[in-house]
């Protein structure tokens, strides 16, 4: 046995993942939701290979309005462009921004949370009084009012941190508006754990308070944090769609939000043209599904309490 | 007693945690009472000398031990160590140089353990945090050496165990490595074998003594049974609401106590085979007060089978009733 | 104490009991054909180390077996009758009125949003019939038989000591007179002092009323200063039983002796401490042939191959193959 395989135990580890992901997966919940989430994470990896290149109005390849048939499988919309090749190039962005934003959202809320559940007192009551002024803050009125203000300064053809202005907004607006809920949950999990004697023993042991929080507590709260994440991803999904909806998205590069305003503008619901709304709502309302049946199958396997006893 | 030998010595420690009072008491400034835990304790351990604190639920032993491991801050008295005032130290790297020489093992070892740390992990956990090792290689073999002083052998093949891969025996044996890493000079035990099986505890309190025997290790042994300090201490200090009752050798403790309470504690001590002379007192009645309030006196007073005038206006002091034989008792001579 | 595993004058009889958990598919045996009787008024204590089954045995006797558990053999008969011990529903107009159980818990078997004098009347309403002013009367009554003064009735669990709380078990437990009181570790939550009082008021109701008592604990000391006799069980069998005089002054079983060596006693002046090697067996991987054989200093061949079987010797019963008689060694070496 090497040294580096000893301290870091990939045995036990191995051991550990192993099991949980059997009982993880013996949930049909988990299954279901996987197997959904597998399917749009391979559509929006390799869009370009699926459907071709994003079609605009110059290079659109069919007539205006047509009902899906075997040339476009979804049908086309106002401009001719093939719906499927919008949906699968709409995946892309639609989950780069419900991920990222939920990265966001726990690393921030995480980071509060712990703080302020770990030391306690006046750290806690501000802290959480910050989080209470997030957790009230609407997202739309937010991003009605951030996106104004970056575009004058940006410009629409500018790019921050490799992301288009308004792409970006809806990014931040999302990621400041859902880190409040995983920063209470996180909060009330930390102040549990600390009362646990280990957290004593690091702290006879010599360990500082940063080691204790990244060591002993942090790893304690990942299952909150994955069961919570995943339900933020699905909030962070309608978010999107919604505030894209209102015409805050990017049109140059559509997710399933900017699909679906551009569909209701065109007037694709008094037009019969089902297929324009369909697709990109459909594929909106089973992504955030599988992620929230992800999220409640994590849930029961990490707290054992609420598995139902066969 | 000479200050040279003790490696450890507690002056009228104090800790009251304030009572928050209600808004309503806040804003008519009536003041908030406060929680006597430890009300004034005078103790000291000699270097590899095994004291026992023995006192029931609410009697402050374990906020003695939390004080003298420093995860709780005394309101008043100070805590010497080897005569350095450690009273007012703070902070993970001012402590390292205590941390190494004073060790902690827990009542329960379940709880003790973080769950998703490996055993080696946790013994290696006070070598890496107090820079005790240069490289992997010492890190292994002090880890090693701890888990089978410990008595876990082979060590190697408990390195990647999760803690509920073991026995409860075992895991009470990971957290005695844990303290033993730093090869301290005091380990306050807080009632070490309580939770483990009548069969285990013995294995348990035999690595503790061969600790003394080997290293003179000194131990505060925290624990409610009385028996059980007299075979594993040399003294043996009683505690009641806050405040040493007697302290002594484990034998006069044992065989020749002189306060009123020590004389209930051992009578109400279930044995196994004859008892001798437990007919001294009465019984006693009602339970322990809660330290929020305090009786005034004698604390012990209302429930003291042998209470008089004296008991409820005044406390009694330490008085010395042989050698290194002390009682707070006013019928002590 | 003479044991008595014949007679008619047992009030409870335990023959052949055998209790499975199933686990994930998995079913592991917690005890395996215990057998005894307890007369009328006798307190047994049964000692024993986690997962030795004595909890498994009361609870089973009491009706209360998990929904996991499996009776896979024997029988429990009260008076002469055979309990359905496996059937909750069929157990429910036995359970409390003829076996109460006093669970170690206090807290969490009170209800905290009741008061305590409501909660020792509702039985009495439940399963004596009585109106709610009997019931309260005879709930009164109850409280100051145990030591708790009546205008603490009002209280709520939360409000009472931990030896109140107990005390309120025991007046719950005795609302509809049973003949027999199973006290699952009642004193182990409780201190040293609050622990004797509460000893001395199950012997004293003990007498009084003429109560039999079976005492779940895991310290042999509680045993011997409240018990007519002990049965001492190990990885789901009994190994030994007597009375606890002579027990503790001549232990058969070499588990008993070690146990009773290990408990610190001042009285014997030694001050030595003596470990049992080795760890308690689980539910899962249990020793074959005697499951003390790998910790006991005496074992012997035939110790790895064969379970010992329970045997009378003297006034007691023991299960050790060192205390066969010279024909039954012969027999099994032939």
């Amino acid at each position: 046995m090497s040294e580096s395989t000893v301290r870091y135990s990939p045995r036990g580890r191995a051991r550990a993942i192993k099991g949980f992901l059997r009982q993880f997966l013996s949930y049909g919940s988990a299954q279901v939701g996987l197997v959904c989430l597998v399917f749009f994470l391979v559509v929006a990896a390799v869009p370009n290979i699926l459907v071709g290149p994003l079609q605009t109005a110059i290079n659109a390849t069919g007539d205006f309005l047509v009902p899906p048939s075997g040339q476009h499988l979804l049908g086309t919309d106002e401009v001719g462009r093939d719906v499927l090749n919008l949906v699968v190039h709409g995946a892309r962005i639609s989950l780069m921004i419900a991920l990222l934003s939920t990265v966001i959202s726990l690393v921030v809320g995480t980071t509060i949370g712990m703080t302020a559940g770990y030391y306690g007192g006046r750290v806690d009551v501000w802290l959480m009084r910050l989080t209470d002024f997030f957790f009230v803050m609407p997202s739309f009125v937010l991003a009605l009012v951030i996106t104004p203000v970056v575009l004058e300064v940006m410009g629409r053809g500018g790019e921050i941190l490799g992301f288009r202005p308004s792409l970006f907004v809806i990014l931040v607006v999302i990621g400041m508006t859902s880190w409040a809920f995983v920063a209470r949950i996180v909060r009330s999990q930390t102040l549990s754990l600390k009362e646990r004697t280990f957290i004593d023993r690091a702290r006879v042991v010599g360990s500082s308070n940063f080691n204790i929080m990244v060591r002993h507590i942090l790893p304690n709260l990942v299952p909150q944090i994955a069961a919570n994440g995943a339900l933020v991803v699905a909030g962070a999904i309608y978010v999107e769609t919604s505030l894209s909806f209102l015409g805050l998205g990017d049109p140059l590069q559509p997710s399933w939000g900017t699909l679906l305003s551009l569909a209701q503008r065109a007037g694709a619901a008094s037009a019969g043209a089902w297929w324009y709304l369909g697709a990109p709502g459909v594929c909106v309302l089973t992504v955030s599904l599988s992620f929230v049946l992800i999220g409640n199958a994590l849930d029961d396997t990490f707290n054992p309490r609420r598995r139902v006893i066969p | 007693m000479p200050d040279t030998a003790d490696i450890l010595r507690l002056e009228s420690l104090q800790v009251h945690f304030p009572i928050q009072g209600g808004l309503f008491d806040r804003v008519l400034g009536r003041p908030a009472g406060a929680v006597r835990a430890v009300d004034g304790i005078d103790l000291n351990i000699g270097r590899g000398e095994i004291v026992a604190l023995v006192g029931e639920s609410g009697s402050g032993k374990t906020t003695v031990g939390r004080v003298i491991t420093k995860l709780a801050q005394p309101t008043g008295g100070k805590l010497l160590f080897e005569g350095r005032d450690m009273t007012a130290e703070r902070g993970s790297s001012a402590l390292r140089p205590y941390r190494h020489r004073v060790q902690m093992i827990f009542q329960d070892a379940y709880q003790a353990l973080n769950p998703r740390h490996t055993v080696f992990d946790i013994v290696a956990e006070p070598l890496r945090s107090l820079r005790l090792v240069k490289n992997n290689a010492q890190l292994t073999e002090r880890v090693s050496e701890a888990l089978a002083a410990a008595g876990l052998n082979p060590p190697d093949d408990f390195f990647a165990r999760f803690p509920h891969e073991l026995s409860g025996g075992q895991r009470q044996r990971v957290v005695i490595a844990g303290a033993l890493a730093v090869r301290p000079e005091l380990i306050v035990a807080d009632e070490p074998v309580s939770m483990l099986d009548v069969s285990i505890r013995a294995q348990i309190l035999q690595v503790l003594v061969d600790l003394r025997a080997k290293h003179s290790m000194a131990l505060l042994f925290i624990t409610h049974d009385l028996p059980l300090a007299w075979l594993i201490a040399d003294r043996i200090a009683v505690l009641y609401l806050g405040k040493l009752v007697e302290i002594g050798t484990a034998d006069e403790i044992t065989f020749n106590p002189c306060h009123p309470y020590t004389v209930a504690l051992r009578n109400a001590t279930p044995q196994v085979g004859a008892n001798a002379g437990r007919a001294e007192l009465p019984a006693l009645q009602g339970e322990v007060p809660s330290a929020a309030r305090v009786p005034k006196g004698c604390r012990f007073h209302p429930r003291c089978p042998l209470a008089f005038d004296r008991c409820r206006q005044e406390e009694p002091p330490a008085i010395e009733v042989g050698p290194q034989h002390l009682s707070a008792c006013w019928l002590a001579k | 104490m003479i044991h008595s595993s014949q007679g008619g004058t047992s009030l409870l009889e335990v023959d052949g009991l055998s209790v499975d958990y199933g686990l994930k598919g998995v079913s592991s045996r917690a005890i395996d054909s215990v057998s005894f009787a307890l007369r009328a008024g006798e307190a047994v204590g049964l000692v024993g180390e986690s997962g030795s089954g004595k909890t498994t045995t009361a609870m089973a006797i009491a009706g209360l077996l998990s929904p996991n558990a499996r009776v896979s053999g024997g029988q429990v008969r009260y008076r002469g009758n055979r309990l359905p011990i496996d059937d909750d529903a069929a157990m429910r107009p036995h359970r409390w009125s003829e076996t109460s159980v006093v669970f170690q818990g206090a807290m969490n078997a009170l209800n905290p949003v009741h008061r305590i004098i409501k909660q020792i009347a509702e039985p009495c309403m439940l399963k004596l019939g009585m109106s709610r002013g009997e019931a309260t009367a005879r709930a009164r009554e109850l409280l100051e038989f145990v030591g708790i003064p009546t205008d603490r009735g009002s209280a709520y669990p939360h409000e009472l000591s931990g030896g109140m709380r107990q005390r309120v078990m025991i007046a719950m437990a005795l609302a509809c007179r049973p003949s027999i009181i199973i006290g699952d570790e009642p004193t182990t939550a409780l201190d040293v002092i609050t622990q004797a009082q509460i000893l001395k008021l199950l012997g004293e109701l003990r007498s009084q009323l003429n109560l039999a008592l079976i005492l779940i604990t895991h310290d042999l000391s509680v045993v011997a200063e409240s018990c007519d006799r002990v049965m001492i069980m190990y990885a789901g069998r009994i190994v030994e039983d007597g009375s606890v005089a002579e027990i503790f002054a001549q232990p058969k079983h070499p588990y008993t002796r070690l146990l009773i060596e290990s408990i610190p006693n001042p009285a014997s002046g030694k001050k030595m401490i003596r470990p049992i090697p080795g760890d308690p067996p689980n539910l899962v991987n249990r020793p074959l042939g005697c499951a003390f054989h790998p910790r006991c200093p005496s074992a012997m061949a035939v110790c790895a191959t064969e379970v010992p079987s329970l045997d009378k010797l003297g006034r007691g019963r023991v299960a050790c193959h060192l205390h066969r008689s010279s024909q039954d060694k012969v027999a099994v070496h032939a």
